[in-house]
């Protein structure tokens, strides 16, 4: 067991420094349904079994066929005739001998009509190349049964990506610019305690040139705020004033100039993230204020349990704060006094998570549900207490609400629209060649001898559609010569670019890290563009 | 549209084009094994593939084409083997060679429509650039780090060339910071490395790890400087004997090794009081006392995840002591004369570097740092993962597909997002910019003028600091312009070795000589205006004038920033694609704005007079690049101005 530990630790070290061990485990405990296993669903795998998803069952009722082989990699010459599912998922498995691959080869709709609760085993399911009437049905199915659904299409130069999913609770959302929890305008009382044992005065040179730039910054705002009425710093000029208060602190030489006391450059420049308010983000807030997180029943997902919880303690031991991060930056110290200071932070992390824990079991304990794992909520409230600024819960709307014409977004797409070149006529054009599917059972221009009639039709298509939405827009007939042009075809390297992007959007479902687009994502393969919309 | 029109069904010219044309493909690593995939289901039919790597286990978690009874193999020669199981009807040519070979000069290169460059390291990168311009060939380059990647192509005479932009250097570290003064981790890290190398592998004068007693911080005066520096060279009792050998005398006794390395020399660096004047002075460590004051706990080794543990100083004695007997051992097995070669993945010779640096950065009051952590530094291992390269392979298809149809003008430079910007935009095109008309590689008469010490400055260290690394030769001739020709360097073995040692002013170099520099292979002439001068920072053996000299890399170091302050190995010129300690498909093309760009506010301002993206498809226009554009926006809650974390754009 360790071995393998080890071995997997090696194979996936480049990815680890992405997501850490605890996304690989979620990674590794997913299972993921692909419908489909054209180009592009064998690609958006592929990059799925690589990183080392647990499971994958393909559901496929199609035959390959020659024209198959000529655009995906997962399958070759001699899988031509065999069901595509089989073959796809043969050779898919090769890549990774850790995952288990599966298949069914049935067509998803015959599934829905025998077996509907089928999909509702997965932890994401993919539709690719899927006509609108199915994708629909399972989007009821699986909205119901709040399984993520991501749907995928590359038809020509053009790539759409929908996420259909209720809610999603994210964690580890991974800000870029995180601003530090450093408490320095309302100390704890540890932190107090640890400022109080240091006397910048009587030190020695060197411990007074090692002293971490987050005590420098402490103390002087400590005489700051005694002779400024208990008002810190707040505009450009009152900071300028206490960065030359604490420049003031730089010890001196016999003759008079300054030593060169790089802890104390490093207070001033960090003066602004030393001053930065503790504060609940107003994400948090909205998050705090929803109905989810204040009725809390035995039907509550664990996500909005914990979430109560931490709400509990901002309310109590928390004096209004969230728990404490836990962590500093690295800064210029002597290790001890780093590690000292460090460690007073991550106590009081430590001792916040655990009274986040305490609110969980208390909670369960409310609506009765007992047995759950303390260990697992010890642990996830660490994680939620490090994380507790940058929550995020990401709410899509289904393709049922899209797609009906009482709650479309028209104010969305007539927006976009103003622009008649933006990617949203992309959107347009893929819904009216859905129709003209619906219709004609075939996509346009398929056959070449018939892409003049089909110009025609699809032009039917695009007004009926925009009808039917009221839709005051215009879209150009270049698109609609465009698109019957494509044939449908599934050109590899535009369903190469969607099989990287689509499998990075249900890494982040599946891991609960970074936070997914909402709604819909457009590439235009020939102009190297992309854009997403709230659809 | 008209561009539609030609890929929308691939109609048949440029079916016909995909499938005579003879395309390059160098690297087969991350982005080359997706690329290859691409170029065979898109139709082309001739492929030359060339990498000089072999499979490691920690590729398999992206190259698709590998498997693990790959290992070892040569990537070029399993990717064509792979591709050709699926595809059999292309032809693919492998090579498990370096690009910079001289076997494929420019004639090679004329024998194809299109290169692309899949590659890990800057020298390479150089080099196909001067190769793709000597030839006229046009070039895709493209790199990923992360869930960042991009995506640019390069014509000669069109567009910039990779080296239009200088790139800042990357970061090397003066000796006596490594030797005497280290005062981050990455300094201790440099050192381990150096040690590793100096104990089991090849050594290297470059790479001393005892005390510098020459370093003139440490003197009262030049002469003394002098005087410290020939009686270390003539000091026959303490160190002539070489690391390695007296190791070897000791029977690579750990707790021997340690007392030197981390109590003797740190006691005699005590010594040379005056570097301790303003710095904390290191503390030498003493074996026994601490395996008396080691608490339980660490005793009994700790379980959980190892790699993530930041280990107590105990902790580390034993680590230390445990991996250099692994490592002789190694050694032994491998009989006389056998040397190591350090690679980040192989474990004791990284949990050597992890004893070996944190020890040192306790002894120099610096926090240690986990496994993982010292391994992503030393390694300058940058995340790589499939889906990113899958993306970027495919953009690099389309672009190519555009110069094969003769719409060059519409190709563009294409960043990829972490995750979609605040317009929205997970890519963003920008047009590609003309030449820089003074770049010293793509001008028509390039030239550069380097300020150095002619009574300083050896042959050799032209022909090996300047001239290779940092102006991307292979194999430079010497001239110089003193109106007789005198020959300098020749690339001919045994023709000019004797100058090697001299120095520049031994030849009547002196200030505002010229030197004509010729690469043959590269087919690529450079002027080289010498200014002389004598007020070079310590350690600093010459400045290329019109550029910043090289900033001091941030102290707050993250494991993504790393690659920029990187200790010459990834982007050194060695004639390689990628060497054993490289890591595959990183982003070298801006990586340093990209790793910067979170911190540095003027890497972010160049950067920001740098592009021009007006992309004429969205009306979008704006002058920042993708990446700061988010951090700008983000920064902007905050009121102030001056913050370090926080970039002032435009």
């Amino acid at each position: 067991m360790a071995a393998t530990k080890a071995s997997k630790e090696q194979k996936y070290d480049r990815q680890l420094r992405l997501w850490g061990d605890h996304g690989q485990e979620s990674l590794e405990s997913a299972h993921v349904c692909l419908i489909n296993a054209t180009a592009t669903g064998t690609e958006i795998l592929k990059n799925l079994v690589l990183p080392g998803i647990g499971a994958f069952t393909i559901v496929d009722g199609h035959t390959v066929s020659g024209e198959d082989v000529g655009n995906n990699f997962f399958l070759s010459n001699n899988s031509i005739g065999k069901n595509r599912a089989q073959a796809a998922t043969e050779l898919l498995q090769e890549l990774n001998s850790d995952v288990s691959g599966n298949f069914v080869e049935e067509s998803p709709n015959k599934l829905l009509d025998n077996n509907p609760e089928f999909f509702n085993r997965f932890t994401i399911v993919i539709g690719v190349q899927l006509p609108e009437s199915t994708c629909l049905r399972l989007d009821s199915v699986l909205w119901s049964a709040s399984v993520p659904f991501l749907v995928c299409k590359s038809y020509g130069l053009i790539g759409y990506m929908r996420l259909v999913v209720q809610e999603h609770s994210v964690i580890e959302s991974h800000p870029d610019n995180a601003l530090e929890d450093l408490r320095l305008n309302q100390p704890f009382a540890e932190l107090k305690n640890h400022i109080q044992s240091y006397d910048l005065d009587s030190m020695d040179k060197k411990d007074h040139s090692h002293t971490p730039w987050i005590i420098i910054v402490a103390k002087h705002l400590e005489r700051w705020l005694s002779e400024h009425n208990l008002q810190p710093p707040k505009n450009y000029k009152e900071k300028e004033a206490f960065r030359q208060f604490i420049r003031e602190g730089i010890r001196k030489k016999e003759n008079g100039v300054p030593e060169d006391e790089e802890n104390f450059e490093e207070a001033i420049k960090n003066v602004n993230t030393a001053l930065n308010p503790t504060k609940i983000p107003s994400t948090v807030e909205d998050l705090f204020n929803s109905e989810e997180c204040n009725d809390v029943t035995s039907q509550t997902p664990s996500f909005w349990v914990m979430l109560r919880a931490v709400k509990e303690f901002a309310l109590n031991e928390g004096n209004g704060s969230l728990p404490v991060r836990g962590t500093i930056p690295d800064m210029i110290a002597d290790s001890q006094k780093f590690i000292n200071l460090q460690n007073v932070y991550r106590e009081k992390a430590m001792q916040d998570a655990a009274a986040v824990s305490k609110h969980v079991e208390c909670l369960l304990q409310s609506i009765g549900k007992v047995g759950y794992s303390t260990y697992i909520a010890n642990r996830r409230c660490r994680c939620l207490g490090k994380n507790s600024s940058f929550l995020r819960v990401v709410r899509c709307r289904s393709l049922a609400e899209e797609y009906s014409v009482d709650t479309v977004n028209k104010d969305e797409i007539t927006s976009s629209m103003d622009n008649p070149d933006s990617e949203m006529v992309f959107y347009l054009m893929l819904r009216s060649v859905d129709r003209f599917y619906q219709q004609h059972s075939r996509y346009p221009g398929v056959y070449n001898y018939q892409v003049e009639d089909d110009i025609s039709k699809l032009k039917l298509c695009v007004n009926s559609l925009l009808q039917e939405y009221s839709l005051n827009v215009n879209i150009k007939d270049d698109y609609i010569h465009e698109f019957c042009r494509y044939g449908a075809a599934e050109p590899h390297t535009v369903a190469a670019f969607l099989g990287g992007s689509a499998a990075q959007e249900a890494i982040k479902i599946i891991s609960h890290q970074f936070v997914p687009f909402n709604n819909t994502f457009i590439y235009n393969a020939m102009s190297q563009t992309s854009a997403t919309l709230q659809l | 549209v008209a561009l539609s029109k030609v890929f929308g069904s691939l109609r048949k010219e440029l079916h016909d084009t995909l499938s005579t044309c003879k395309v390059l493909v160098v690297g087969a690593g991350g982005i080359g094994c997706e690329l290859l995939k691409n170029l065979v289901l898109t139709g082309f039919k001739n492929i030359e593939v060339i990498d000089l790597d072999t499979i490691d286990v920690s590729n398999l978690n992206r190259q698709f084409l590998f498997q693990k009874k790959h290992v070892g193999k040569s990537k070029a020669q399993v990717a064509k083997e792979s591709v050709l199981q699926f595809c059999p009807t292309v032809n693919i040519t492998a090579y498990h060679d370096s690009i910079m070979n001289p076997d494929y000069n420019v004639e090679f290169f004329r024998n194809f429509m299109l290169v692309m460059n899949a590659l890990d390291n800057r020298a390479a990168r150089n080099h196909v650039n001067r190769m793709c311009l000597a030839a006229d060939i046009p070039l895709i380059e493209s790199g990923t780090a992360g869930y960042l990647g991009q995506v640019t192509v390069i014509k000669k005479g069109l567009t910039e060339c990779y080296e239009c932009q200088p790139k800042p250097t990357q970061k090397t570290f003066p000796g006596c910071t490594i030797r005497n003064t280290p005062s981050e981790p990455i300094h201790c890290i440099v050192w381990a490395k150096y040690l590793f190398n100096q104990l089991f592998g090849e050594e290297d004068a470059d790479q001393e790890v005892s005390p510098d007693t020459a370093d003139p911080e440490a003197a009262w005066n030049p002469e003394d400087t002098a005087a410290r520096a020939t009686a270390s060279e003539n000091d026959g009792d303490i160190k002539r004997v070489s690391t390695k050998d007296w190791a070897r005398s000791t029977g690579y006794d750990a707790v021997k090794l340690f007392h030197k390395l981390f109590k003797d020399d740190i006691m005699y660096l005590l010594t040379m009081d005056k570097l301790w004047k303003t710095r904390k002075a290191p503390t030498p460590l003493v074996w026994q006392q601490l395996e008396d004051s080691a608490s339980p706990q660490e005793l009994s080794a700790g379980s959980g995840l190892k790699d993530q543990q930041v280990l107590g100083v105990w902790g580390l004695c034993q680590l230390f002591q445990h991996s250099v007997e692994t490592l002789r051992s190694q050694l032994q097995e491998m009989g006389e004369g056998a040397e190591l070669v350090w690679d980040k993945d192989d474990p004791p010779a990284m949990d050597f570097v992890t004893a070996a640096a944190n020890l040192r950065m306790h002894i120099f009051s610096m926090n240690t740092k986990s496994r993982f952590d010292v391994k992503s530094m030393a390694g300058n291992i940058i995340p790589a993962i499939a889906t990113t390269n899958a993306v970027i392979a495919g953009l690099i298809v389309l672009e190519g597909l555009k110069i094969l149809s003769g719409e060059l003008e519409s190709c563009r430079t294409i960043f990829l997002n972490k995750c979609p910007n605040l317009r929205k935009k997970l890519l963003v095109p920008c047009i590609l910019d003309p030449p820089i008309a003074n770049c010293y590689v793509c001008a028509s008469k390039p030239e550069v003028m380097v300020k150095l010490n002619v009574h300083k400055t050896t042959v050799l260290s032209l022909q090996d600091r300047i001239l290779k690394e940092r102006f991307g030769m292979v194999a430079p001739d010497v001239q110089i312009e003193d109106g007789k020709g005198t020959i300098l360097i020749s690339s001919e073995e045994g023709e000019t070795e004797t100058n090697n040692s001299k120095f520049l002013a031994d030849f009547g170099i002196r200030n505002g000589s010229r030197l004509q520099v010729d690469d043959f292979l590269q087919d690529y002439t450079l002027l080289v205006n010498v200014l002389h001068t004598e007020e070079l920072e310590r350690d600093v053996e010459f400045e290329v004038v019109g550029e910043a000299p090289d900033k001091a890399p941030s102290p707050q170091t993250t494991p993504e920033e790393v690659n920029s302050v990187t200790n010459g190995n990834k982007d050194s010129a060695q004639p390689s694609t990628s060497s054993k300690a490289e890591d595959d498909d990183i982003m070298i093309v801006d990586s340093e704005e990209e790793n910067e760009g979170a911190s540095s506010s003027t890497a972010a301002a160049t950067s920001g007079t740098k592009r021009k993206h007006s992309d004429a498809e969205t009306g979008e226009t704006s002058t920042k690049r993708p990446r700061t554009d988010q951090s700008s926006a983000a920064a902007a809650p905050t009121d102030d101005d001056d913050d370090d974390d926080i970039i002032t754009l435009d």
